[in-house]
């Protein structure tokens, strides 16, 4: 007697969703990313009442909560975050309002381009703490030098991806726009600028992660105010709550910039079917 | 210039110059073609014979070494079109924008290059997917595209280079018919550029058949079957006598076609 198994093939049909269930599938990604932040946050505390570890040293949730509430209650922080984001705001406009018509220029011309490239991967290359304190030598311990410093981190990223964006123009794209007669602020508009964008704003991703980096760096360095000067501050008093809060806050700012430029690169990428 | 005629070239020359050993590769020797308006002629012969050469050089992405083209204007000025090989199509384009494209560098604002386009993606038979993307698009769906952009820019001549030769059997099958039908509606002069020997005779009046290395014309054969063509047209005797006539002058000028050839 022969075996015959039924599958059921059908997943249903989509149109037919609750608004519940269409809410769980349009912010899935979120809903799940939030669970992981809560599974980690329950496990340290845990952890830390478990005594597994010395809360001195690592801190614990609601130890950093209470920090928080303390600094953020009192207003103490708000003139670090204050100065923290000027320096992060200028620096990146400055790179991005550099990078991006730089990079677009340089990569049309082919011999420029030769020129600058290899100068311009041996400075992205470079770790630019290197001459962070020839920065505040110049500079001096103020909003300049860390905006400068924010600027050389995110520069060379935003260049850098625009050049490769531009380099990676398809021939046949080209050809295309040749063979209808484009003239050449079109084939810029139609086919250079489109092929970019992507490489840009995998470019602005990374840069803005380095941005942040720059200002810590800076502020670890020298300053008296901002978010670095305040983790390195408050650890030379072993108060790691607060050292803990400070890396909290950058953490969150760096989910929510990465998460609008996701949603950028969503927007200008309809055309793209892996995005969706 | 004779106004029945659409394409004449002269004395069309390519040559490359191969640095490293410093020799010289003709591509085409000395082409001379001419095309009636309205006429379909496809440039038939095996790859590297200059034939996609040959049409980028009418169409002006390739200067050849020596010769002369003339076309015909149409009346909007433009002269030429390119349907190319692999579509070519815009990703980040829409089908109705890419179809619009070639109206859009001729000036045209978009608004009413999309006007202009939209009967052109009904022609094609893409009526319905005009704000679909590319990638949304099967192979076929994409050469219409192809097709109906280098329609819309109304020009006197299409230069068609091998647009189907990507596709699977079936799917071309049903694009050679496609093909036709538009054209006996367009009412253009084409070039169309193959290396199958059975698309060449039945889409075309005339097939021009040339060899590789130098890329030259082995002959101009006028292919004398009843239009409309249905597909079936491909089975009857005069058809198969055309493309044993060509095979044989393929094979017999030493260029392999698909098969093995007997060395004699």
């Amino acid at each position: 007697m022969a075996a015959t198994a039924t599958r059921s093939t059908g997943l249903g049909d989509p149109g037919r969703l609750g608004p519940v269930q269409r809410f769980r599938r349009a912010n899935e990604r979120l809903l799940y990313g939030t669970l992981g932040f809560v599974l980690v946050i329950v496990l340290w505390e845990l952890a830390a009442d478990l005594g597994l570890y010395r809360r001195s040293l690592l801190s614990s949730p609601s130890f950093i909560w209470n920090a928080a509430a303390r600094d953020f209650g009192s207003g103490t922080i708000w003139p670090h975050l204050a100065s923290s984001g000027a320096e992060y705001g200028l620096g990146f406009a400055a790179a991005l309002a550099l990078g991006i018509p730089l990079g677009l220029l340089i990569g049309m011309f082919r011999r420029v381009d030769h020129v600058v490239s290899l100068l311009l991967f041996g400075i992205y290359s470079t770790p630019k703490a290197a001459i962070a304190p020839l920065i505040i030598l110049v500079a001096g311990i103020g909003l300049e030098s860390k905006a400068i410093f924010v600027f050389l981190l995110a520069f060379f990223s935003v260049i850098v991806s625009t050049m490769a964006g531009v380099h990676a123009v398809a021939e046949r794209h080209r050809d295309l726009a040749r063979s209808f007669g484009a003239s050449r602020w079109l084939e810029f508009r139609s086919v250079v600028l489109p092929t970019t964008v992507p490489f840009l704003l995998t470019g602005i991703r990374i840069a803005s992660g380095r941005a942040l980096v720059g200002v810590v760096v800076a502020e670890e360095l020298a300053a008296n105010q901002g978010i670095g000067y305040y983790i390195e501050f408050y650890g030379t008093f072993l108060d790691t709550s607060r050292v803990m809060l400070g890396v909290v806050i950058l953490g969150l700012f760096g989910i929510t910039s990465g998460e609008l430029v996701r949603r950028l690169e969503k927007r200008f990428e309809v055309w793209r079917p892996e995005i969706h | 210039m004779d106004t029945g005629f659409a394409l004449i070239a002269r004395g069309v020359h390519m040559e490359y110059r191969d640095r490293k050993s410093d020799t010289s590769l003709v591509a085409i020797e000395s082409m001379d073609l001419d095309v009636r308006a309205g006429e379909f002629v496809s440039l038939l012969g095996p790859s590297g014979c200059g034939k996609s050469t040959f049409l980028k050089i009418v169409n002006g992405l390739l200067k050849g070494t020596a010769g002369e083209i003339r076309l015909r204007a149409a009346g909007n000025g433009r002269e030429d079109a390119m349907v190319f090989q692999d579509a070519a199509l815009f990703p980040w384009y829409s089908v109705l924008d890419n179809v619009a494209y070639g109206l859009v560098c001729a000036g045209v604002p978009r608004k009413q290059a999309r006007e202009r386009a939209m009967p052109l993606i009904e022609l094609v038979g893409l009526a319905g997917f005009a704000d679909r993307y590319p990638y949304q698009l099967s192979g076929g769906m994409q050469q219409r595209a192809n097709l109906a952009r280098a329609l819309a820019v109304d020009s006197e001549i299409l230069l068609m280079d091998e647009p189907f030769a990507s596709l699977d059997a079936q799917t071309r099958e049903v694009m050679q018919a496609e093909l036709l039908r538009i054209w006996n509606a367009a009412k253009k002069t084409v070039v169309f550029v193959t290396h199958q020997i059975d698309e060449a005779i039945y889409l075309s009046d005339r097939v021009v058949v040339m060899s590789a290395r130098p890329g030259r014309i082995l002959a101009d054969i006028r292919i004398d079957l009843p239009r409309p063509r249905a597909l079936d047209v491909k089975r009857r005797a005069e058809f198969t006598g055309y493309a044993d006539q060509i095979w044989k002058l393929l094979t017999t000028h030493g260029v392999s076609v698909a098969a093995p050839t007997d060395a004699t």
